[in-house]
């Protein structure tokens, strides 16, 4: 209904929105406060008598409203603003705007001194200019506003052969083609739309297919074919993406026509001084001093949009239908490449279905056809969506769940899966201030600049280019996939083996294929920005970890990608900076992991030759970086350690290589301290030890001692894995163990010991000895961890009760993010569609899981997913208290979770800070604090009687777990906690 | 279980081969068979565990066919000759479906037991399989890519029908852990003999372009309400109206209507027009029988 009047207010229209009101009534509906806005800014914008102003004005106030209210909570999009308020002075001449919010200050404790205005603070500037800053942010805001942007891949430096520069031409005619054809399509299918008299399910697409013009509908649909792999695509996720597209697109055209964009660029260029080294402000934060300014600029459109986001179901019906124009519009002649055919126009992209788990699954595939096309071609330029690409300035920072990042694109503070809007409303419930330290530390994080590693990108991208290095993690060309198996005959004659033997080489090649296509779009994203300074903005999941906005190339990537990335600042190693530095290096080679640091430091002299002469001629020399864990970053370290060495002064050597500290064990860490658990504590180094602790020695330690007394007993299993348990054996197993996932933030690793480490030679009693295996890793686990185990236990239980009651598992971290576990029962939609009887079941979250009934929490994922959901809010909100410390302590930080990096100079006092915060975050109360926020929201009696139900989980949230001796203060002391 | 199908065939003086999966169950079996003379062989095995899909050593009591007709003494005969060999048994109800498919694929390809000839299956299934197996064209829900490549590929009868209320069960409320079924009726279990067609490989089907018709019957039934003159546009074919005149297939014809018959000779027709070697239809063919049987 409001956005109906609004559209109204917009012609001036009074009696249509009169007309309204009373429908509003006659349904029972109450008119909200926008509902208000848009009646005022009609009779503002037509200049009505003032009876009907008054009039609801009067209505408005017997709603319980108020006047200044409108300018408190609406949000504007042009001029509405002064209409509101001159239809308000018309009657009430003398009504002044209420004044701007007094900013308010986050109370948390942990962020008393952080917040408190006593002692002024400069925060570090960055090394540019307020005039350099403007010019970036004009190129960053062009490229948004062009939403695409294609670049030269890094393959380009080779030379086209002949084949592909006709290929290319070939491509070319044919896409202008088609690109008629699919305009002819559309323009057809919407003519047909609008003819209609009634509405249907397939003319309510009508109104989507107008909001921009004909030929950018054309270019977000030819997209596809650029992008399809020849394995094809499930038809949902095409149809999503297509959508999706469309949809930024109008959020773009609906910016600029409000004057958005305007406004904002206003705002950015005055914020752009509290950043930029020749100007003035400096004890504010940035999300402080862009409030003040948009405070400041008054009147014209809100910097937020009214969410206007699509149903889900919309996004899908719209997304089929372009899928269906494309399909039905481009075809190619079948005897393009076989000119002994007869010639006849065939699709070029087909729909079939496949099988998965029984499963049946819509594809879309490319015809082979047009595949060979492409692969001819070997096009070298590429097109990205302007997100995907790194911000070529500081970005906007976050004021709001809605409001940051980049300029124009709209990015959610927190990621969440189409249509689940359980996390934005309760960020959207949450009182503002609450948001505050997730803001800043959002902020905080994307303002690092950063800048590229040319040597090293420039050897990455030489290895590439030539044939790869499996070895070195450069995934190989196509060209180097194994040769599939030739034999006489069509390949339906051939026998099983051989046609194994086909379906394995085509299964490695599509492997290669998108493992080299994503080392391309990395490589050639960082060749992009060689020379440029580029920053990631972040946002965070659900669960408060923080991450990059831009999907491909960033900081969390594998070795190679955090190889090329280095601080665009650059800061002198100071005293001990050389020293973290050979530190860092060995800790990247994987050696040395029991030793301390002085022993990895004295090791690293030793070696001083080898690092030198990987350095100077990595290609062609002793090659010594390629053997260890992390070589590219290794290499990255050899060369800055001789650079450095070989300044006439290594202490004031301008350094720009981030050096990492690590946190071992990081989940582990949260549970011992959570539950004070000496022994724990021990194994993950929260106390002072001369060498770093290793858990999985431990644990295998632990699980040796359950052995030998089995084999005793005359376990014959037992007695088979003698001389078999070691580390390696044990990092496995923890890796696969459910409890221990949860508790190791380690990812996915092989679900059975290598049978080569095995003594047996006969594979058949690997399942019972892994199974053996599993069982003691557990047994050792709880007998060290028991007070882990018992947190563990009631964190499971508590959740476990809360789903079976039917609502969902909800918390808040210690620094104020409300969170909220999104895990349902499944309801499905099927959308339907007109073209070959394809349909689409499409797995979709519950469009407003709460006020609806039916749609019941998953309690196994409920319970399951609550203890390591709640370790990670934790690990996420010590890390968001390191970086908001060192950015008050003009430190620069960044995190790859619980990975902390910053400057050699600074290492130390990171390091400080990082253990100031972990005591001081588990010394709040968590797990009463927990038990108190649960008990409060899911055992408040709302009527007289408690259920049984109730009362049981009053008794479980009630109790909670014990801690033991472990005295936290130790922490600080601690050498290998995060090294 | 209890061993009545074993009783029942042994009294009706039937030399009886019974795999047995459970060892709980073996010895008393195996004093059976020894006072028997000959009458009754008992094998550890998996009747449901036969030539699984996973390579490598084979692990008790999943079994391999070569070796289990060793064993029997049964040796393979040609396609048309008559039935070498009668199997009797109930269908597990999880996964049942699933079997039914792997049988189906053994028969077209010729692999496993089907490698002996036209080995005959009586079997306990489930009325709502039942349905599928024996489904009429235009049948709603009933009606589907199992029903096609059943019928082309056994003839099918209905033995003996029993209603479910005939069995005992160990639930605490005294019913039995039956899987609903919403739309068809499941309240019996049903014997059917599923004999393979003698005239299965005659014509254009062959053991060797087998999946191929398995996956046309598949794409076509997967939407079962959608038009087979739409469906071939979708597969790129350029003579799609011209080949169903001649089949004297309506234009309009969904792909629910046709008869299993029907979709035969489409097959064959495609074959002849080589349509499945010169498009991405036999890739396709190749990467989905992989998913599924390979």
């Amino acid at each position: 209904y409001n956005i109906v009047m609004r559209c109204w207010a917009r012609k001036g229209c009074l009696q249509h929105i009169d007309e309204l009101f009373s429908v509003l009534e006659s349904v029972g509906l109450r008119p909200s406060l926008d509902s208000y806005a848009a009646a005022l800014q009609c009779t503002g914008r037509n200049q009505s008598s003032p009876e009907a102003i008054w009039r609801y004005l009067e209505q408005l106030k017997s709603d319980g409203f108020h006047v200044d209210e409108l300018f408190q909570k609406c949000l504007f999009e042009e001029d509405e603003k002064e209409k509101i308020l001159r239809a308000i002075r018309t009657v009430l001449p003398n009504y002044q705007l209420p004044p701007p919010p007094k900013p308010q200050t986050c109370k948390s404790t942990l962020l008393q001194d952080f917040y408190s205005k006593e002692k002024v603070v400069s925060y570090p500037k960055l090394d540019f200019s307020v005039e350099e800053l403007q010019e970036r942010f004009q190129q960053q805001l062009e490229m948004e506003l062009n939403n695409t942007i294609t670049i030269e891949s890094v393959e380009a430096a080779k030379p086209p052969t002949p084949q592909a520069v006709k290929a290319r031409e070939l491509l070319g005619t044919l896409r202008s083609q088609w690109h008629d054809a699919v305009l002819q399509a559309l323009q057809k299918s919407k003519h047909s739309m609008a003819k209609a008299r009634a509405l249907s399910k397939y003319n309510m697409l009508y109104p989507y297919l107008c909001l921009l013009p004909d030929e950018e509908y054309v270019g977000i649909m030819l997209q596809v074919l650029n992008t399809l792999s020849p394995q094809g695509e499930s038809l949902a996720v095409l149809a999503r993406e297509l959508s999706n597209k469309v949809y930024s697109r109008y959020i773009t055209h609906r910016k600029l026509r409000s004057h958005q964009l305007e406004k904002l660029q206003g705002v950015y260029e005055d914020y752009i001084h509290l950043l930029a080294k020749d100007s003035q402000p400096d004890q504010y934060l940035p999300r402080e001093y862009w409030e003040k300014l948009v405070a400041e600029a008054g009147f014209g459109s809100s910097l937020t949009l009214k969410d206007c986001s699509w149903p889900y179901a919309v996004l899908m019906r719209l997304g089929m239908h372009m899928l269906e124009l494309l399909v039905k519009a481009v075809t190619v002649p079948r005897n393009l490449l076989n000119p002994r055919l007869e010639s006849k126009s065939i699709p070029v992209l087909y729909h079939v279905y496949s099988y998965q788990n029984m499963w049946q699954v819509g594809l879309i595939k490319p015809h082979p056809i047009f595949s060979q096309i492409v692969t001819d071609a070997a096009e070298t330029t590429l097109t990205f969506h302007s997100s995907a690409m790194p911000m070529l300035c500081p970005p906007v920072p976050w004021t709001s769940p809605h409001f940051g990042a980049f300029v124009v694109n709209d990015t959610k503070l927190m990621r969440f899966v189409d249509g689940d809007i359980q996390h934005q409303l309760l960020l959207e419930q949450c009182p503002p201030v609450n948001l505050h330290p997730v803001l800043d530390a959002l902020t905080q994080l994307g303002n690092c600049a950063w800048k590229i590693n040319q040597p090293v990108l420039d050897i990455i991208i030489s290895i590439f280019n030539d044939k790869g290095n499996e070895q070195l993690d450069i995934p190989p060309p196509l060209s180097e996939a194994p040769k599939p198996p030739t034999a006489p005959g069509h390949s339906s004659t051939w026998s099983k083996s051989l046609k194994r033997e086909l379906l394995l080489c085509k299964k490695k090649a599509a492997e290669m294929h998108s493992l080299r296509m994503d080392a391309l779009y990395k490589l050639s994203i960082a060749n992009y920005v060689r020379d440029k300074v580029f920053w990631f903005p972040h946002n965070m999941d659900f669960r408060g970890r923080t991450y990059p906005c831009p999907p491909y190339f960033n900081h969390l990537g594998n070795d190679v990608t955090r190889a090329i990335l280095l601080f665009a600042e650059g800061r002198p190693l100071g005293p001990r900076g050389l020293d973290w530095l050979k530190i860092h290096l060995i800790n990247l080679t994987g050696l040395k992991k029991k030793n301390a640091l002085q022993e990895r430091l004295e090791y690293a002299n030793e070696i001083m030759e080898e690092i030198l002469d990987s350095a100077d001629h990595p290609i062609t020399g002793r090659k010594w970086w390629m053997n260890t864990d992390e070589p590219w970053q290794a290499l990255a370290c050899c060369m800055e350690i001789a650079k450095a060495s070989r300044s006439p002064d290594p202490a004031a050597y301008i350094s720009h290589f981030p050096v990492h500290q690590d946190g071992s064990c990081n989940g582990l860490q949260h549970y011992a301290a959570l539950g004070r658990d000496l022994i724990g504590a021990l194994s993950v180094n929260l106390m002072p030890c001369s060498v770093p602790q290793d858990v999985y020695s431990a644990v295998a330690q632990q699980v040796e001692e359950f052995r030998k007394k089995d084999a005793e007993r005359g376990v014959k299993i037992a007695q088979g894995l003698q001389g078999f348990i070691s580390r390696k054996v044990v990092t496995c197993l923890c890796a696969s163990l459910p409890w221990v996932l949860a508790l190791s933030s380690a990812s996915f690793a092989v679900p059975l010991p290598d049978p080569s480490l095995c003594l047996w030679s006969v594979q058949e009693y690997l399942w019972e000895a892994s199974h053996y295996l599993v069982r003691q890793v557990f047994n050792s686990i709880k007998e060290m961890f028991s007070a882990t185990r018992d947190i563990q236990h009631w964190l499971t239980e508590s959740a476990k009760l809360i789903s079976q009651s039917g609502r969902t598992v909800e918390w808040v971290t210690p620094l104020g993010l409300p969170i909220v576990q999104p895990y349902y029962r499944f309801k499905s939609t099927v959308v339907r569609c007109h073209w070959g009887g394809a349909a689409a079941t499409v797995l979709g979250h519950p469009e407003k899981a709460q006020s609806s009934p039916e749609e019941k929490p998953d309690t196994v994922k409920q319970k399951n997913a609550f203890p390591p959901n709640f370790i990670h809010s934790l690990d996420s909100t010590h890390m968001m208290l390191t970086a908001l410390h060192c950015f008050r302590q003009g430190l620069t930080f960044v995190s790859v979770h619980d990975c902390y990096w910053t400057h050699a100079l600074t290492v130390d006092i990171m390091n400080q800070i990082c253990r100031q915060q972990f005591v001081a975050l588990h010394s709040e109360k968590i797990l009463q604090d927990l038990s108190e926020f649960m008990l409060e929201k899911y055992c408040s009696p709302n009527t007289e009687t408690i259920a049984a139900w109730q009362k049981k989980l009053m008794e479980q949230l009630s109790n909670v777990p014990r801690t033991g001796e472990f005295n936290l203060k130790q922490v600080m002391d601690s050498t290998y906690f995060f090294s | 279980g209890p061993g009545i199908l074993t009783q029942t065939l042994l009294n009706a003086g039937i030399r009886v081969v019974a795999l047995e999966s459970n060892l709980a169950y073996l010895p008393n079996l195996q004093s059976l068979e020894n006072s028997l003379d000959g009458q009754l062989k008992v094998i550890y095995g998996d009747f449901c565990r036969l030539d699984p899909l996973v390579t490598g050593t084979l692990k008790p009591p999943a079994v391999c066919s070569e070796k289990l007709f060793e064993t029997m003494g049964v040796a393979a005969v040609p396609w048309r000759a008559d039935v070498p060999l009668r199997i009797f048994g109930i269908m597990p109800h999880t996964l049942e479906r699933n079997r039914l498919w792997r049988l189906l694929f053994g028969l077209y390809e010729c692999n496993s037991i089907y490698r002996y000839g036209r080995v005959e299956l009586n079997l306990f299934i489930s009325e709502k399989e039942y349905m599928v197996l024996r489904a009429k064209p235009g049948e709603a829900w009933a009606y589907q890519a199992l029903t096609v490549l059943a019928q082309i590929g056994y003839e099918i009868e209905l033995l003996h029908k029993e209603p479910w209320s005939s069995f005992a069960t160990d639930l605490k409320n005294g019913s039995l852990a039956i899987p609903k079924c919403k739309w068809l009726p499941n309240d019996h279990l049903c014997l059917v003999r599923l004999t393979p067609q003698q005239n299965l490989f005659t014509g254009g089907l062959k053991p060797t372009n087998a999946t191929t018709f398995i996956f046309m019957v598949k794409q076509c039934l997967a939407k079962p309400t959608s038009r087979l003159s739409a469906r071939l546009n979708s597969w790129s074919l350029d003579n799609g109206g011209k080949l169903l005149k001649a089949l004297e297939i309506p234009e309009n014809a969904a792909m629910r209507d046709l008869y299993p018959e029907d979709y035969r000779r489409l097959f064959e027709a495609l074959q002849n027009s080589s349509m499945f070697t010169e498009t991405w239809f036999y890739d396709e063919v190749l990467e989905t029988v992989r998913t599924i049987n390979l």
